[in-house]
């Protein structure tokens, strides 16, 4: 099998046309953004891309409703300057650049630091529009911050990985940005200070809206010292900031770090890594952080109030995997981007997969969306893994 | 198996005090709050356990008989009335909380248990369950789930969507299984996000796992009154484009006021005026008196008359008195009050408002609107006389014209309160064909055979496939 010629697609219509050609004839097809998501490192089928990069812009935006609707190929970081111009943003900082879109963002459900505060898509998402794998074009939710109309299919849309719709488009919650906004550095003394910390941080008279936790190698790697760090972030108006500042000077030596800490951090993998989140509660992070700490070569950082270690390898060879697996037992594994040979050694268990595959086989019945990709529990076709 | 020889199996569960099966005594099960629908079951059935709920779920199973999952019955939409025969399956036995984490602030509840109850328990440990409906004192958290539901302070704090970690669900089928998770994230769709609000379609939740919130460190509640609605809506719309997150924004007008002021829940809302803003700021204590001037400049600007700030609690708590038993205090201006939960994009306040009150004057009925101005989503109540034929046809009339107003500018039919039976008709309006098949399909994984809360949320010629399948057509011959 060969993969057709790639469909770029400009509007909805595009986008439904593919699907209903593709499922006519029952070949796969692979929906890309901007290409960096992709497939996670699964093996994947040969399929035929189709491009949604073009399908950019926005549709409408009315500042005073802190709402914003736009094409599902619009990046983050063209969101970002629209917004600033009225002094919004859209909260969420998936791990990569702002290069990625808003469509594979609310496909993957990626979340980064910012979640600790503002949540993840699920939260920001108040409607889609989706070309489900017949063709049809769904709309859900709305384009007002409550809903309650209808049975949610935004939420299942979001976070599916492409294999139940092609997102097409997304209207998002929008929030002031603060006046203030800065970056505090807590120094720690080793990983056993890291539960203590958690604990003093979290119950500190401060309301950060980011806290994440950087292990030695990756803090020295981001300029930040040689031991783990704690970074705060601040956000408010100018009044409500001294007193925050001052509980922070009270967990230990803070300092106020570069603003560009965060950017650095959500693009410190090089490429090729393998990226895995490790969870459990909240009061199990320095477990979790421990059992992070065996991986092979590992940069380790953490969101302490979601009870979540995300684990980057730049050496990943097959140890990943048995490694990876004997993890699995003391907390939840989700791979973001792993070697083939991890996917090969199994398909992930699935909670509900009998659910899950019903619910696949309704809104995509000729299994052509996205094939082979998480969370679709499938398992990978009999063919020649690629590296596409 | 007859009727009788049901409510025998159900009773060799529950025990005889648990099936009810007589007129007078299922009574109190034929409406939810909405005047304008009643429908008497002709069986119900109220286990008192989590077992007794799978068994009894097995027995309707097997029987192939439909049921409504029911809770304390507020919900305000006619979704858990008995249509086509079902039996009401009553869930407000199920009251334990089973557990609470402080640490990891979560709590484990059955799904009887009691919205305030819950915030009570956690009170303990200083902290609370943020979403906050108006009916708090005696809706369930299970009801909370089935409808996805809101209340003042989900402005901030989001609803209860964004507070449920983990459901173990009981499938219409009689399959257990558990959506969600509190131990990290969980892998694979987001069946539990598809779950919440699903109005008791997909099946009955057996046991809930809920975020908690810590209390904030101060409260800051003020009161503006204006002279007009569109000047609140004016003052709403300001605070909200300035980037202040009130906890609540709430608005009542004129006629809502008026009617408060007259009840035994008297909060000292200036009679004359006609609109107030009941705004709660919270957070940390530093800065929030900034906050708190802030707010209070943009309220004057857009034409308070004057702005009170609550100098205690027990002043805090008389002016949400106000607020969270007007709809009780409307019963003073008719027998019957109808409420309808449209939201709409928040600049457009002022001139939906505005045309509310056309449509009202047009069809001779009296609109009191108290709502959650914050998110844009309207209350409008209408008070009338249902044994009056004429009044009742002007209320249905005028109230399709408000539904079909909000829907055009923008917004939505439904908030918190759910579709229920009450909006069914208006889901076309927001939906095209397609998009209601898909709701449709995503029906037909967690319930095939329809039985669970049938004839709700989407009307059913909407479910091209469904009715094409041997289900559907077993259920109409």
């Amino acid at each position: 099998m060969t993969a057709d010629t790639a469909v770029r697609a400009r509007a909805t219509h595009d986008v439904a046309d593919a699907v209903k050609d593709a499922a006519a004839r029952r070949t796969p097809l692979r929906i890309v953004g901007r290409g960096h998501w992709l497939d996670a490192g699964a093996p994947a089928s040969p399929a035929t891309p189709l491009a949604l990069d073009a399908l950019s812009g926005i549709v409408a935006y009315t500042p005073g409703d802190l709402t914003l609707t736009v094409r599902a190929g619009t990046t983050l970081s063209d969101i970002a300057a629209l917004t600033a111009e009225h002094g919004q943003w859209l909260a969420l900082d998936p791990f990569g650049t702002d290069d990625g879109t808003i469509g594979a963002t609310i496909a993957t459900a990626s979340a980064g630091p910012l979640a600790h505060a503002f949540g993840t898509p699920r939260d920001a998402a108040l409607g889609l529009e989706v070309v489900t794998g017949d063709g049809s074009i769904v709309r859900t939710g709305g384009r007002v911050v409550k809903n309650v109309a209808g049975f949610d299919l935004t939420r299942l849309f979001t976070g599916s990985w492409g294999t139940l719709g092609v997102i097409t488009e997304v209207t998002v919650r929008l929030r002031a940005r603060p006046d203030v906004d800065e970056t505090w550095v807590v120094a720690l003394a080793d990983d056993d200070a890291i539960g203590g910390a958690c604990r003093a941080a979290l119950g500190a008279a401060a309301a950060p809206i980011a806290l994440e936790l950087v292990d030695a190698p990756l803090a020295a790697a981001l300029g930040l010292g040689k031991s783990p760090v704690m970074l705060l972030r601040l956000a408010g108006a100018a009044a409500a900031m001294r007193a925050q500042r001052d509980a922070l000077r009270a967990l230990g030596a803070a300092a106020v770090g570069p603003p560009d800490v965060w950017q650095r951090l959500r693009a410190a993998e090089p490429p090729g890594s393998t990226v895995l989140r490790l969870s459990h509660l909240p009061d199990r992070i320095a477990d979790t952080w421990q059992v992070a700490g065996r991986l092979p070569s590992a940069w380790r950082h953490a969101t302490p109030s979601r009870g979540i270690v995300r684990v980057i390898m730049k050496d990943s060879g097959d140890t990943v995997a048995t490694v990876a697996r004997a993890a699995d037992g003391r907390c939840t594994l989700i791979a973001e981007r792993a070697p083939a040979a991890f996917w090969l050694a199994g398909p992930t268990p699935m909670p509900n997969a009998p659910l899950a595959a019903r619910i696949r086989a309704a809104f995509d019945p000729a299994g052509i969306l996205n094939p082979g990709l998480a969370p679709d529990s499938a398992p990978p076709p009999a063919t020649e893994p690629t590296d596409a | 198996m007859t009727r009788d020889e049901l409510g025998q199996a159900l009773r060799a569960i529950v025990g005889p005090r648990g099936v009810l099966s007589r007129a007078s005594e299922l009574l109190p099960l034929s409406a939810d709050g909405l005047p304008t629908y009643r429908l008497p079951p002709s069986l119900a059935v109220l286990p008192s356990t989590r077992e007794q709920v799978i068994d009894v779920v097995r027995v309707l199973a097997r029987e192939r008989v439909a049921f409504v999952p029911r809770g304390a019955g507020t919900g305000l939409s006619a979704g858990a009335l008995a249509t086509d025969d079902a039996v009401i399956i009553g869930l407000n036995r199920l009251t334990r909380i089973i557990s609470i984490d402080p640490v990891n602030r979560l709590a484990l509840v059955e799904p009887g248990a009691v919205n305030v109850s819950l915030t009570r328990a956690a009170a303990a440990y200083g902290l609370y369950y943020a979403p906050d409906p108006s009916s708090q004192t005696a809706c369930t958290i299970g009801g909370n789930v089935a409808e996805n539901s809101g209340g003042p302070h989900c402005l901030k704090y989001g609803v209860t969507l964004n507070h449920v970690v983990a459901v173990t669900v009981l499938l219409p089928n009689g399959d257990i299984v558990t959506l969600g998770g509190a131990e990290g994230e969980t892998p694979g769709y987001d069946l539990l996000g598809a779950f919440v609000g699903s109005e008791g379609c997909f099946g009955i939740a057996l046991d809930i796992t809920v975020r908690l919130v810590p209390n904030p460190q101060a409260v800051r509640t003020m009161l503006a009154d204006f002279m007009s609605i569109e000047a609140g809506a004016r003052a709403t719309s300001a605070v909200i484009a300035s980037g202040i997150l009130p906890a609540a924004i709430e608005m009542m007008d004129g006629p809502t006021i008026r009617a408060v002021e007259a009840s035994i829940y008297a909060a000292g809302y200036p009679a004359d005026a006609e609109a107030v803003l009941l705004i709660e700021l919270d957070g940390l204590e530093a800065g929030i008196d900034d906050e708190v001037r802030r707010v209070q400049t943009m309220c004057t600007e857009a034409g308070a008359r004057t702005v009170r700030i609550a100098r205690d609690d027990t002043e805090r708590a008389r002016l949400w008195q106000g607020r969270k038993k007007a709809f009780g205090a409307m019963g003073r201006v008719a027998p019957a009050l109808v409420v309808q939960d449209a939201v709409i994009p928040r600049t457009r306040l002022p001139d939906v408002l505005h045309t509310i009150h056309e449509i009202a004057a047009r069809w001779n009925i009296q609109v009191c609107n108290v709502f959650h101005a914050g998110d844009g989503n309207l209350h409008p109540n209408i008070a009338f006389d249902p044994h009056d034929a004429d009044a009742t046809d002007r209320v249905h009339h005028a109230m399709r014209e408000i539904m079909r107003a909000c829907v055009d500018a923008g917004g939505t039919i439904t908030g918190e309160h759910g579709v229920g039976l009450d909006k069914l008709e208006y889901m076309p309006l927001i939906f095209s064909p397609e998009s209601l098949d898909a709701q449709c399909r995503l029906r037909s994984v967690f319930d095939p055979e329809r039985r669970a809360n049938p004839g709700k949320v989407v009307p059913i010629h909407a479910c091209r496939e469904w009715l094409a399948s041997p289900a559907a057509r077993a259920l109409t011959r």
